[in-house]
């Protein structure tokens, strides 16, 4: 009886996994990834636990959910940050360019 | 080990796997966010019930670390992310 | 203290009644995330009725236990969980009204 509600519990945790890992390798949306990661993470502690590894899953559970999801957030804020950056240098050669092409003019 | 609690382990499960259209739809980044604090409070109900359920009292463990790190995540995203873009209220402490 | 073979019955049954209240509570919390409006609608769902639900469960865990070092681990599982939800929904909707994200009336 408890053997086969298990399994039953396993298939969908599986099939929440693969999905999950779908929609995460899927997306083009990097903040998007970055929360599927981090839901990916807690269901894999979930994973492990079934598969009779606690210890894998304290691991799991620190690491993936707890260190990696504030590192990647703080990553992205980096990112965003250099984003604008280079946005704004490109939009400096750009005035430099037209200034040069109008001193050529003149 | 006792059926009973894996059925409840087993009926929230579901719980977890429809909060990820929320994930997937959320206009704002706070929604997708709050779908990943809904992942720790249902997976610490989960591991709580299934460390009865499969006689494993290890999990405990499992469900307090889940409950330390949950917050982690969601403040360093108001306070790394999703802050910034506003300059408003500067003069608000914290 | 011994307890006798029928009170642990009882307090096994209250147990299990505990858990059954709670889990409508969670099961309520994700209709509540996928169904609301808006952003303050769907923290308000989430945090508090989660809680609730996590509350019974723990309550009823601890019913069944019977011993103290459980209990006093669920309990405290279950106040970290309180003060992690609560900041950091705290945290969120007042992002969002910074942000100026109106709160969803009905019109």
């Amino acid at each position: 009886m408890i053997y086969s509600i298990l399994t039953l519990f396993d298939i969908i945790l599986i099939l929440t996994m693969l999905w999950l890992a779908w929609c995460l390798l899927n997306t083009e949306d990097i903040f998007k990834a970055v929360v599927l990661f981090i839901s990916f993470g807690l269901l894999m502690a979930l994973a492990w636990v079934r598969m009779r590894a606690p210890d894998v899953a304290l691991a799991e559970a620190a690491l993936g959910a707890g260190l990696t999801g504030p590192l990647f957030l703080s990553a992205l804020r980096r990112m965003n940050r250099t984003r604008k950056g280079e946005r704004r240098l490109d939009s400096d050669e750009n005035r430099e360019k037209e200034h040069k092409a109008n001193q050529e003019q003149g | 080990m006792s059926w009973m609690h894996t059925i409840f382990a087993l009926i929230l499960l579901p719980a977890i796997a429809t909060g990820m259209f929320r994930i997937l739809r959320g206009p704002t980044a706070a929604d997708r966010m709050m779908t990943a604090q809904l992942f720790g409070t249902c997976g610490v109900a989960i591991l709580l019930l299934l460390s009865t359920g499969m006689g494993n009292p290890v999990l405990l463990d499992i469900a307090l670390v889940f409950a330390l790190l949950a917050a982690l995540a969601t403040i360093t995203f108001v306070r790394r992310t999703w802050h910034g873009s506003n300059k408003r209220n500067h003069g608000n402490p914290l | 203290m011994a307890a006798t073979k029928e009170t642990m019955e009882i307090l096994y049954n209250c147990g299990t009644l505990f858990i059954i209240l709670g889990l409508p509570f969670f099961l309520s919390g994700t209709v509540g995330l996928i169904r609301f409006p808006d952003i303050y609608t769907r923290l308000h769902a989430l945090t508090k009725a989660d809680n609730v639900g996590l509350g019974c469960i723990v309550c009823g865990l601890a019913l069944q236990s019977g011993s103290w070092a459980v209990t006093a681990k669920l309990l405290l599982i279950w106040l970290l969980v309180l003060v992690a939800s609560s900041a950091s929904c705290h945290l969120i909707a007042r992002s969002a009204m910074q942000k100026n994200i109106e709160p969803w009336t009905r019109s």
